[in-house]
């Protein structure tokens, strides 16, 4: 199984850079290095790093030609888009990548 | 010049900025190029005036100079060479990717991390890959002020090691693409600068206390990071001739004085010493006669004389009198460094607060002595330093607390990974600043900003960041919402632009100006320091100073500027309460003529 995030333009995973740290990338940078631990390969793409990844792809590409950059991010699994302009919670990620979700790291609920 | 006796392959000049870092390069280039060597002659520096000084117009690409036949100069440029990365990203999908996606590409590669980055890698180019330089014996690079310096000199460990511990993939470096492929180039330069057979680090100093607190610090700081083959040079070291000039004696004074401070951390480099050039250090043939310790006349041709008091020059009182009228805002003194910035601003905030006025007095300069220049307290005066080390620590702490508070153990270290990227300084800093230009509503705040280039950097970066906000504003703190219409504001924030009165200063201060006003900022005025221009002087070496200097006080009121004030040189060190009064208060024949 394999997740594609393709990004919004910014440059770190956390958005730290930014004027102000948005919480919700910062949870969702870490509920995929939380996917990734548990098996599901993770790739993340950023418009400003990895033009080459949107422009490949037809259905980023139209995504893009009709919502502008407000389509974005884009989630693909396995090859097909579940979601556009939101950052999903760890919940639906779960339940995508059908990982159980542990008692011990209780899910972000952003 | 004993930094002429076996040369190594690379030579790096370093220095507080005004101490002569780019004549003392462009002199030993061109000597080396003179004695038969092929050199090439690098600037890194965002405010470089190595055209200037060379007399030749420069780009990114090695130009030859025609009055000096083996050496080939270049520039840099940070900016442009930033642009041209943009470019190479986003070109290629015109047309492919939609016009929102390409400008949002843009917008990402228009920050501070980008124009450093792109800096950096053509540093590297040169230093790391052997085969870019390999037509020369020697190649020369005229560095930017310290703290810039020492930033694009720390960068290779910082980054080797940031690299090397970065398992994610995605980092805050993430806007130079492949930069994993450059790290075997960016390990190849640290090792090429901590390689004593092929590069000697050259410190400048002039014989002043600040200067080598500079470069004791930088030599401590680059020895630390394994670049042990050092240099020191002293850079215009002036002697008195006529024992009877009370100017020229404080001078020589000032310089013994210096001399027998001398820190002894750098008593075990070899040193050249340079005397005070009685001619502007501008062509081939003052850098020639420089380089050959040449310094009688027919070396330099002379000047036309304009007498200092047809120009309409006033006084650092009366500038402060119309400062204090105010009653409160900001005042920032800018320029390149080494003109004088901190003591022109130590003296405004003394005089201020001496009139009563709550002030506070700090700096964004890494390198600046703001306590050491004030040396004393004084009621109303509340002198600080935006430290970007401590400003990073606060940061941090807080981004881990409120950010950082609802995951657990692995998204904390993930965060806190991204938290060493170097553009968390930027950020940091940019809020202490911003915040600092706040508290100009209930009194003064005096600011001594960083030198030339950085200030620019870091203004552009406030350009950057109001357009960031304009589109997502949010939880942004107050006062980095408001900061660039405070600065644009001339009934909130007052610029005074500080200069000597030579060749370089002077035209850098215009540039400074000219992005001011770009960035919608206009200076309130210049102030000219160090001036001899008032100066009963009788020393040939000072006589011909004063003359020469009369060109540029000209250039500045009649092009430049439209309120100027002229501070004589001091026979007095202008360090202390006292001192700094002195400066800021109308003397008594002043007085009579405001009368």
């Amino acid at each position: 199984m394999t997740f594609q995030v393709f990004d919004k333009p910014m440059c770190c995973s956390t958005g730290v850079c930014g004027t102000q740290v948005d919480q919700t990338l910062v949870r969702f940078a870490a509920d995929l290095d939380w996917l990734r631990r548990n098996g599901v390969q993770v790739e993340r793409y950023s418009l400003s790093q990895q033009p080459s990844e949107f422009a490949q792809k037809a259905d980023v590409r139209t995504a893009l030609q009709t919502k502008g950059t407000n389509a974005l991010p884009i989630i693909r699994v396995d090859g097909k888009i579940v979601c556009q302009g939101m950052y999903p919670s760890r919940n639906l990620l779960a339940s995508w990548g059908h990982v159980a979700l542990q008692d011990e790291a209780p899910a972000s609920t952003v | 010049m004993e930094v002429l006796k076996n040369p190594t392959r690379n030579l790096f000049f370093t220095g507080k900025g005004g101490v002569g870092k780019t004549s003392l390069a462009c002199a030993v280039a061109i000597s080396l190029a003179d004695s038969g060597k092929r050199v090439l002659l690098v600037s890194t520096d965002p405010a470089s005036n190595l055209d200037e000084v060379l007399g030749v117009q420069l780009n990114q690409k090695p130009t030859e100079i025609p009055s000096v036949p083996r050496l080939l100069a270049m520039n840099i440029d940070p900016e442009a060479a930033a642009r041209d990365y943009r470019e190479k990203m986003v070109g290629p999908y015109r047309g492919i990717l939609p016009d929102a996606a390409l400008q949002s590409m843009e917008e990402q590669l228009s920050g501070s991390c980008t124009v450093e980055i792109a800096a950096f890698d053509e540093f590297a180019k040169l230093l790391g890959d052997r085969q870019a330089t390999a037509e020369f014996d020697h190649v020369i690079f005229d560095t930017a002020p310290t703290g810039h310096t020492l930033r694009l000199l720390t960068l290779p460990s910082a980054w080797s090691g940031f690299l090397a511990d970065n398992t994610t993939g995605t980092s805050c470096l993430g806007p130079l693409a492949g930069l994993h492929a450059q790290q075997q180039l960016y390990q190849q330069t640290v090792r090429s600068l901590s390689n004593p057979a092929l590069t000697t680090l050259v410190l400048v100093a002039r014989a002043d206390i600040a200067a080598f607190a500079e470069a004791a610090r930088t030599s401590g700081e680059l020895s630390a990071l394994g670049v042990n083959n050092q240099h020191l040079i002293i850079n215009g070291v002036f002697r008195a001739a006529d024992l009877h000039d009370p100017v020229a004696q404080s001078m020589q004074r000032r310089a013994d004085q210096a001399l027998a401070k001398f820190p002894a951390s750098l008593a075990s480099l070899p040193r050249t010493t340079v005397p005070l050039a009685p001619f502007g250090l501008l062509g081939a043939d003052a850098l020639r006669a420089i380089a050959a310790g040449r310094m009688e006349e027919s070396a330099w041709s002379e000047n036309s004389v304009h007498a200092a008091d047809e120009l309409h020059l006033g006084t650092l009182p009366v500038l402060i009198e119309e400062l204090a009228s105010a009653g409160r805002g900001v005042v920032m003194t800018m320029g390149k460094g080494g003109v004088g910035k901190t003591t022109v601003a130590a003296a405004v905030a003394v005089a201020l607060a001496d009139r009563g006025f709550p002030v506070h007095l700090s700096t964004t300069d890494p390198a600046a002595h703001l306590a050491a220049a004030v040396h004393g307290t004084l009621a109303n005066l509340q002198v600080s330093k935006i430290d970007p080390r401590a400003e990073i620590a606060a940061y941090s702490a807080e981004v881990m607390a409120t950010a950082g508070g609802n995951l657990d153990e692995h998204g904390r270290a993930l965060l806190a990974e991204d938290l060493r990227s170097p553009c968390t300084e930027e950020i940091a800093v940019f809020r202490a600043f911003a915040a600092a230009v706040d508290r100009g509503r209930d009194g003064f705040v005096v600011l001594d900003t960083a030198p030339t280039g950085h200030t620019i950097l870091l203004l552009d970066a406030a350009l950057a960041y109001h357009r960031e906000i304009s589109r997502q504003a949010s939880q942004l703190p107050t006062s980095v919402q408001e900061l660039l219409p405070r600065l644009r504001d001339p009934n909130y924030t007052r610029v005074l632009i500080v200069t000597l009165p030579e060749a370089t200063p002077v035209h850098e201060a215009a540039q400074l100006q000219r992005d001011l006003r770009r960035a919608g900022i206009e200076p309130f005025g210049w102030v000219i320091n160090q001036s001899l221009s008032t100066l009963d002087v009788h020393d040939p070496v000072l006589v011909s100073r004063k003359q020469h200097e009369a060109i540029f006080l000209s250039e500045v009121t009649t092009l430049h500027a439209s309120r100027v004030a002229l501070i004589p040189w001091q026979v007095e060190p202008p360090v202390g309460i006292d001192a700094l009064r002195r400066m800021g208060t109308l003397r008594a024949e002043e007085l009579a003529l405001q009368q």
